[in-house]
C-alpha cells in the first residue's frame, strides 16, 4: 500500500477528514467560483448549512452541460497566475472540456496515480510500457507521469505501429503493459498474425483503462497476454486515471474518498441511494485547488460496496462500471455523444441535418465508429468518386475532431 | 487526540467562528494560519473553554465543549496565550509553581520537583534564573518561561498562541527548536502564528483559516509551495508574482 495512514483509515477517522475537506472545499467554491455562489444562493444554503457528509445531497448537482456553459476558465476556483496547468480534451458537448491544475494538486495526482499503481502490483523495477492512442492524451500523459513518479522505468506511448509495439515490448523486457482493453485485444491478433507468443515476452501485468472491461474480455487479455489484469477508473474532469483502482482482491475499485466524496443517485429522481444500490456515480472533490466540482454528475452506472476488502484498503469500492445514464458512448476508450457525431457530419454536409445511424464495430479487437447515412437528393451525387470522396472526409473528420476511426456506408433512400 | 466539529464562537453578537470542523492526532503539530481576525486565537480559545461557543469538540474522545476552562487544564489542555501572560513581578519559580497548581495537594511535591527538573532540563537558561523577576527577563526568555509554566501542568495537547510575536529573528529560530523537541518527546502541539513561514517549518500539518472558515489545510510542505498562501500569508507582494508576465 502506498498510503496505509489514508487507503486503510478508519472509518471514523475518514468521515472527519472528508467532512473538513468538503467544507473548506464549498467554502473555496463558494468565495471563489461565481457559478457556485449562484447555485447555492438559489438554494438558499451556504457553505454553512453542510454540517454533516448527508447534508451534501441538499446541494444541486453539477452537470457536464454547466461545464460547457462556463467554458473555458468560468469554474476555476484559482487566478490563471497560480494555474500550471490547462487540460483540454474534446469532452461530450460542443465547446472542449477544460480542467485546470495547481502546483499541489499536480502533486496530488501525481500521488494518486502511484497509489493506483502500487495497488495494481507495480514496482520501481518494473519496465511499464505504455500504448495509448493520441485521442486519449491526457491518460497517456497522465499514467506516463504517475510510473515514472513511482520510479519505474517508463517506456512511453510512441506511435509505432502494432508490430513494432510488439518488438519493444519483446526486446525491452516490458513486465508491464498499460493501454486499452480493445488495444490489449488487438495486440493479441497482431501477435497470432506474428507467431508471437506470451513465452517470448517479459510481461506480468497489463494495466487495462479508459473503457469497461467486460469480464469475458478480461479473461480473454489474460489468457493470451499470459498476464495478470488491473484497472482503473477515471473520468478527465475528476483527475483522470486514479480516481478509483482495482487491487489484488480484485473486485471493483477502491475510490480515492479521502481526496474525493462519492455518492449514488437516482438519475431520474436524483435521490441519494444507499451503499449496494445502482445508480449514477456523483463525485465531490475534497482536495483539488484550482478546479473544485461539486456533485458533478459522471453519467456511469454503477454502485458503492463498502464491505472490507481482503487487500486490507478500507476506501469504499465502486462495483463494475454498468453503463451510462445518457447516450455517450466509447470507442476505444474515447468517450463519444451521438450529438456530436451528427454535428460533425452535418459540417460535412454542408450543414444538411443527416440522418445516419451508428454503432461500434470491433475490428481484430479495435473498436471502429461505424455510421450508416441515409442518402438524400441533396446531397447525392452520380459520381462515385464524390460519394468515396465523402467517406474519406468522414473518416478524417471523426479522426480530427474526436480522435476516433470512423466508417461511413451510404444506405440509398427507401423507394417512395 | 483532539476532534472538533461545526464550531461557532461569538464575541458577544459577533460571529468570529462559523463552523469549524478540524482534528490534531496524537504527537503531531498542527499549525492554524491566516490573516489578523481570520478567527485563529478565537479557535484556541474555544477549545480552552474561554469563549461562548457551540459545536462539537472531543478531547481523546470525550466531549468537552461544555467542560470549563479550569477542568480542561486537568484533562490536559493547557495554552500558552499570546504575549505570554506572565506574573510579572514573581520570581520564574514561582511562575513555573503556579503552571502546577492544579497538581498541588493531589500529587506529592516531589512528582512536581521532577517535572521542575525537567523543564528546567528543557530550558537550562530557566534554571540560571529561577530567583529573577519574571518581567525583568527578555522577550524570549519569558516565553520560554510561559511555555514552561504550560509544561507544568503536565498536558498532553499545548495550544501556542503566537510564541514568536515580537522576538528577534534569531530567538524565534529558538522558540522554534523548542517547539520542535517537545514534539520529539511526544508532546502534541496546536501552533497558531501570525509568522506562518515559522509555523510550516516546525508543524507537519496546518490549516489556513479565513473569516471565521477553514479554507485550505494540507501538509505544512505543501502550504509552504501553495503560491495563494505564499501571497497571503508569507509576506511576499502580489507584484512578485504578477510582474513581468
Amino acid at each position: 500500500m502506498r498510503q496505509p495512514e489514508f487507503e486503510a483509515i478508519s472509518p471514523e477517522e475518514l468521515e472527519l477528514l472528508q467532512l473538513e475537506r468538503l467544507q473548506s472545499t464549498l467554502t473555496r467554491a463558494y468565495r471563489q467560483v461565481k457559478f457556485y455562489r449562484r447555485r447555492f444562493d438559489e438554494a438558499g444554503l451556504t457553505p454553512e448549512s453542510i454540517q454533516t457528509l448527508a447534508d451534501l445531497a441538499r446541494l444541486p448537482v453539477t452537470t457536464r452541460g454547466d461545464l460547457s456553459e462556463n467554458y473555458p476558465y468560468g469554474l476555476f476556483a484559482l487566478p490563471l497566475k497560480d494555474i500550471v496547468r490547462i487540460i483540454s480534451s474534446p469532452g461530450t458537448t460542443d465547446r472542449p472540456l477544460v480542467v485546470g491544475y495547481s502546483s499541489q494538486d499536480v502533486k496530488l495526482w501525481l500521488e494518486l496515480l502511484a497509489r493506483l499503481y502500487t495497488a495494481a502490483g507495480v514496482t520501481p523495477e518494473d519496465i511499464v510500457q505504455l500504448v495509448i492512442p493520441p485521442g486519449l492524451a491526457n491518460w497517456r500523459r497522465d499514467l506516463m507521469a504517475g510510473a515514472e513518479y513511482l520510479g519505474a522505468s517508463v517506456i512511453p506511448a510512441a506511435t509505432l505501429n502494432f508490430a513494432k509495439e510488439l518488438m519493444v515490448m519483446r526486446d525491452y523486457k516490458t513486465s508491464v503493459l498499460v493501454t486499452t482493453p480493445p488495444l490489449a485485444r488487438h495486440l493479441i491478433a497482431v501477435m497470432d498474425r506474428m507467431g508471437l507468443t506470451p513465452a517470448e515476452l517479459s510481461l506480468r501485468k497489463a494495466l487495462l483503462v479508459a473503457a469497461p472491461l467486460s469480464s469475458p474480455v478480461r479473461q480473454e487479455i489474460e489468457a493470451g497476454l499470459q498476464v495478470k489484469v488491473a484497472t482503473a477508473y477515471g473520468i478527465t474532469e475528476v483527475m483522470g486515471p486514479g480516481l478509483a483502482y482495482s487491487c489484488t482482491a480484485d473486485q471493483g475499485f477502491h475510490f480515492s474518498a479521502d481526496h474525493f466524496y462519492p455518492e449514488i443517485i437516482d438519475p431520474r429522481t436524483g435521490m441519494v441511494l444507499p451503499p449496494g444500490e445502482e445508480g449514477e456515480l456523483v463525485i465531490t472533490t475534497l482536495s483539488t485547488v484550482a478546479f473544485p466540482l461539486v456533485r458533478f454528475r459522471s453519467g456511469d452506472l454503477t454502485f458503492l460496496n463498502p464491505s472490507p476488502c481482503p487487500c486490507g484498503r478500507t476506501l469504499v469500492r465502486l462495483g463494475e462500471i454498468r453503463g451510462r445514464v445518457d447516450d455517450i458512448f466509447s470507442v476505444g476508450g474515447i468517450k463519444v455523444h451521438p450529438e456530436q457525431a451528427g454535428r460533425l457530419l452535418q459540417d460535412l454536409l454542408g450543414g444538411h441535418p443527416p440522418k445516419f445511424r451508428w454503432q461500434v464495430a470491433t475490428e481484430e479487437g479495435l473498436e471502429v465508429l461505424d455510421l450508416e447515412l441515409t442518402v438524400e437528393e441533396d446531397f447525392f451525387s452520380d459520381e462515385i468518386k464524390a460519394l468515396e470522396g465523402l467517406c474519406r472526409k468522414v473518416r478524417r473528420h471523426f479522426q480530427d475532431h474526436l480522435g476516433v476511426p470512423a466508417r461511413l456506408t451510404l444506405k440509398e433512400i427507401e423507394a417512395r | 487526540m483532539l476532534r472538533i466539529r461545526n464550531l461557532y464562537a461569538y464575541y458577544g453578537s459577533v460571529t468570529a467562528l462559523s463552523g469549524v470542523t478540524c482534528h490534531i492526532k496524537e504527537g503531531e503539530i498542527v499549525a492554524l494560519i491566516g490573516a489578523n481576525g481570520a478567527g485563529k486565537t478565537t479557535l484556541l480559545n474555544a477549545i480552552c473553554g474561554l469563549v461562548r461557543k457551540k459545536g462539537e469538540v472531543a478531547f481523546q474522545g470525550r466531549e468537552v465543549g461544555r467542560t470549563p476552562a479550569e477542568r480542561l487544564v486537568g484533562l490536559g489542555i493547557s495554552q500558552v496565550p499570546e504575549g505570554r501572560q506572565l506574573f510579572a513581578p514573581m520570581t520564574v519559580a514561582e511562575n513555573l509553581e503556579l503552571g502546577a497548581y492544579l497538581r498541588y495537594g493531589r500529587e506529592i511535591r516531589a512528582e512536581i520537583a521532577r517535572d521542575l527538573e525537567r523543564v528546567f532540563h528543557l530550558f537550562p537558561v530557566l534554571k540560571e534564573r529561577q530567583g529573577q523577576q519574571a518581567g525583568t527577563m527578555s522577550g524570549g526568555e519569558q516565553q520560554m518561561l510561559a511555555i514552561a509554566r504550560a509544561l507544568m501542568a503536565r498536558p498532553k495537547l499545548l495550544l501556542l498562541d503566537e510564541p514568536s510575536l515580537g522576538l528577534a529573528p534569531l530567538v524565534v529560530e529558538n522558540i522554534l527548536a523548542t517547539i520542535s523537541r517537545l514534539k520529539e518527546e511526544g508532546m502534541t502541539i496546536l501552533l497558531v502564528e501570525q509568522n506562518a513561514r515559522a509555523a510550516l517549518k516546525v508543524a507537519a500539518r496546518a490549516y489556513v483559516l479565513e473569516t471565521g472558515r477553514i479554507i485550505l489545510s494540507g501538509s505544512a510542505q505543501d502550504l509552504l509551495a501553495d503560491r495563494q498562501v505564499t501571497r497571503a500569508y508569507l509576506g511576499r507582494d502580489y507584484k512578485e508574482f504578477t510582474e513581468g508576465r
